[in-house]
């Protein structure tokens, strides 16, 4: 039959096609993979996490920060790559009932302290001046590495901010403010000193999303608890520590991060909808526009965690011992010179026997003349110039 | 009467020079009641050293004291001591000279008086005596030397004790009646600090009566002889002020003395009124405040004038008082001034109603002074209101001695005319009552 031998030969024309098929389904799973490998720019992750309220009554905005710290360290990121500012210590504040916990849930269910905390800026040295310090990098030679920033251009890092705001601005203290400005500008400072890949911005006050509308420079995402004249609002008190533990929209958030691990996929959509307003009272707010990314391919991981890739190889490198060209140059002596008295380089001797230069006042002559003469004047005037020949 | 003075004024040098080598001396100086911003001799210092380094002495707000006084020093800063001793010795001779001459007028115009029967029948008790008067200038110089305010005012090397001395020559000149050194003294005075302006008027009103000028609006001669004194004095202190510009070739001493003394910048507590009010006053009231205090100083003169003109020395006596109680920056010395002439109306005493309560109040001010402040600057348990309590007491006390002086001196007068018993119309004692 003529057709048995056209039919096999479609046969393996259809099997060279499907795997050619297969061939190029499984190039692009490597080609997807490989797409995924280098999706996000980032090599590692830093976070700046900042509490700006004092006294025992801010309590929540210390477990706030403290809940984030506390997260973002089970997902990976080390305590050399955290920067935590705690503006005022309530673990150890004697108005605490609890001491040395910080609890995050009423009946005391969450100890956001633990044992391992790092606090690298602690009460009053959380100020708007060390922080836009610590974001810029300008920062005094003698600052201990675990006070520093030292992200570089393929850092992603997080920055969460809480106390009270307002309009604008975000209060440090009790005693100073950040503006929206400021921040703005800070952020600009890194972005032009490529001290950042992608920069995520939350920030749990009242209007906080007035602090990201000024934002310019690119890769910033920004999620804000509230909206310009909201507030964001406490989430519960716990009536044995006597104080509110935390606040909504963190409350929600760390909710939502605890589901998150390692290895999950869930993006940056998903972080979008924590805490909407039926939960959080005050309607959350978040801005994009200047990533560059998509948010849907953002992973809560690129930022909160610090998801290493790993590459794994068997080939063996060699280094190169070409070491030839380096000499060691020893320094050519110098003359040796006669070591200088200290009293002989100062001119001691003349320093203590100089007189002070005396400028001397003198009345000027004209004034001395004309007093006198009105003076003489006045007496001649007084007692009558019959007088004058006895002066002459 | 010279050999009583000589002996007088050697104990007062004696006092002063016992003081001087002390240890008193570096603490009186410092006392705020003693030298204010404008008489401190620390300043007089500050300024010739400015001077010696050759920055102008004005600047900085340090140095508020005449050029004058910058020439004076300036050769005899070594003998600062003997200065003011020479300065009080002075004062004192010169009040004993001017007093003399004035119990003669004042005896002369009395006699007159009695001849021409202008005095009531029983009023012989009231009349001064020669014997009672012959000492009135010992004692007021004596007053002046021995009073402890003047005492410390000298110890702290005030000049205070100048600006007296140019006000006790220009007191001799108008009772010695020579309207031109009386003009130069005043505009010197004047010049050293402003509020003897005031002192123009009893002057004035004093040489007219001297020269027997009635006071009357119409009369011609009245306004011929104003004008001539007031020209003297004007062209003696535009005069002065001018020479004081050739000093330093600059005006920079007119807003440095008189602008410091007429908007009172300064407010170290004093035995004042000043310091305390402006110290808490809002910046934009202080303008309308400042005027309103520097008129106090100078409302009395026009309304005493109209009453007292027939009694021009006693009228220059209550003037004094009024300009150191509400001058600007007030120190003992300037009591001092005005307490020296309290022997000259010793014949009051008998109608001073307030002898006792004026005596406490000055007595336990003046030892409160030390007290409250160390409470209040060095120990800190007072604050500024005790130590203005205690200013104002002190200040209430000069005002009521002026007060009562005052009333005194008119009621010795409605008495001498009209007799020491007042009957009503229907024959019952009448009161006299000062409204």
């Amino acid at each position: 039959m003529a057709a048995t031998v056209p039919a096999g030969g479609r046969v393996r024309g259809a099997a060279a096609l499907l795997l050619g098929c297969c061939a190029a389904a499984l190039a692009s799973g490597v080609q997807d993979q490989a797409e995924q490998f280098f999706r996000s720019g980032h090599t590692n992750n830093w976070a700046v996490l900042v509490c700006t309220s004092r006294f025992w009554f801010n309590y929540r905005h210390v477990a706030n920060t403290l809940s984030v710290y506390r997260s973002v360290k089970r997902l990976g990121i080390p305590d050399s790559h955290i920067v935590l500012m705690l503006a005022d210590d309530m673990a150890c504040n004697p108005r605490n009932p609890k001491p040395a916990t910080v609890f995050s849930h009423k009946n005391m269910e969450l100890n956001v302290y633990g044992d391992d905390v790092e606090v690298d800026y602690r009460s009053y040295e959380v100020t708007v001046e060390n922080f836009l310090r610590v974001l810029t990098g300008r920062i005094p030679p003698s600052t201990p590495r675990s006070k520093r920033l030292l992200s570089d251009d393929r850092s992603n890092i997080l920055i969460y901010m809480t106390g009270h705001g307002g309009n604008g601005f975000l209060k440090f203290q009790d005693s100073e403010e950040i503006t929206n400005v400021e921040l703005a500008d800070a952020f600009e400072q890194m972005w032009q000193k490529r001290r950042y890949n992608e920069l995520l911005f939350i920030i749990d006050t009242c209007q906080g999303a007035s602090m990201y509308e000024r934002f310019y420079s690119p890769n910033i995402m920004a999620l804000a608890s509230s909206q310009v004249g909201e507030d964001s609002l406490s989430h519960q008190p716990d009536l044995g520590i006597g104080v509110h533990l935390m606040d909504r929209y963190t409350f929600y958030v760390l909710e939502f991060l605890e589901e998150i691990h390692p290895a999950s996929q869930t993006n940056m959509n998903d972080l979008f909808q924590v805490c909407p307003k039926s939960l959080c009272v005050s309607t959350p707010g978040h801005r994009t526009d200047l990533f560059q990314r998509d948010p849907q391919n953002v992973l809560i991981t690129d930022f909160f965690g610090s998801v290493r890739k790993v590459e794994i190889t068997t080939e063996t490198l060699s280094l190169d011992s070409d070491l030839a060209g380096f000499e060691s140059k020893l320094p050519v002596d110098e003359l040796a010179t006669e070591p200088l008295k200290y009293a002989e380089q100062l001119p001691v001797a003349q320093i203590i026997h100089q007189k002070p230069k005396q400028k001397d006042w003198h009345p000027p002559g004209g004034f001395i003349l004309g007093l006198w003469a009105l003076i003489i004047m006045v007496f001649f005037k007084t007692y009558g110039i019959k007088h004058m020949k006895h002066v002459f | 009467m010279a050999a009583p003075l000589a002996l007088l004024l050697l104990a007062a040098v004696t006092v002063r020079a016992a003081l001087f080598r002390s240890s008193l001396a570096a603490f009186i100086a410092e006392r705020v009641e003693v030298a204010s911003p404008l008489s401190a001799w620390k300043r007089v210092v500050e300024g010739l050293a400015l001077l010696d380094l050759g920055v102008s002495p004005y600047s900085g707000a340090v140095f508020h004291e005449t050029p004058l006084i910058i020439y004076l020093f300036h050769f005899l800063i070594e003998y600062a001591e003997l200065v003011f001793m020479i300065t009080d010795a002075l004062t004192a001779v010169a009040l004993y000279l001017a007093i003399q001459d004035f119990n003669k007028v004042v005896f002369k115009k009395q006699k007159l008086l009695i001849e021409l029967d202008k005095y009531a029948p029983d009023v012989a008790e009231l009349i001064q005596t020669p014997l009672e008067m012959h000492y009135i200038p010992l004692k007021v110089a004596l007053f002046y030397l021995m009073n402890p305010y003047t005492v410390m005012s000298c110890v702290a090397k005030s000049t205070c004790a100048i600006n007296n001395t140019v006000t006790a020559f220009f007191i001799l000149a108008t009772i010695k009646g020579s309207a031109f050194l009386s003009a130069v003294f005043l505009a010197l005075a004047t010049y050293q600090s402003l509020y003897p302006l005031t002192l123009f008027a009893p002057a004035l009103l004093y040489l007219l009566q001297r020269q027997f000028i009635p006071v009357k609006p119409r009369s011609k001669s009245f306004w011929l002889f104003t004008l001539q004194y007031a020209a003297l004095y004007l062209c003696s202190l535009v005069v002065i002020v001018c020479l004081s510009f050739f000093l330093l070739n600059s005006w920079d001493f007119i807003p440095a003395v008189y602008g410091f003394i007429l908007s009172v910048p300064d407010l170290t507590p004093n035995v004042g009124l000043f310091w305390y009010f402006f110290a808490e006053m809002f910046e934009h009231f202080s303008l309308f405040f400042v005027c309103v205090f520097q008129i106090n100083v100078f409302f009395y003169t026009v309304p005493l004038a109209i009453k007292l003109k027939e009694h021009p020395m006693f009228f220059m006596f209550v003037q004094i008082a009024v300009i150191s109680i509400f001058k600007s920056y007030p120190t003992v010395g300037d009591v001092a001034l005005y307490m020296a002439f309290l022997p000259v109306w010793s014949h009051l005493y008998r109608f001073l109603r307030n002898v006792f309560v004026l005596s406490c109040i000055l007595v336990v001010c003046s030892v409160l002074f030390p007290v409250l402040w160390h409470l209040w600057i060095y120990a800190g348990s007072a604050n500024s209101n005790f130590y203005y309590a205690i200013t104002l007491a002190f200040n209430v006390g000069q005002i009521l001695l002026v007060s009562d002086y005052f009333y005194a001196f008119l009621r010795r007068e409605y008495y001498l005319t009209h007799g020491l018993h007042l009957t009503r119309p229907d024959g019952t004692e009448a009161v006299l009552v000062l409204k």
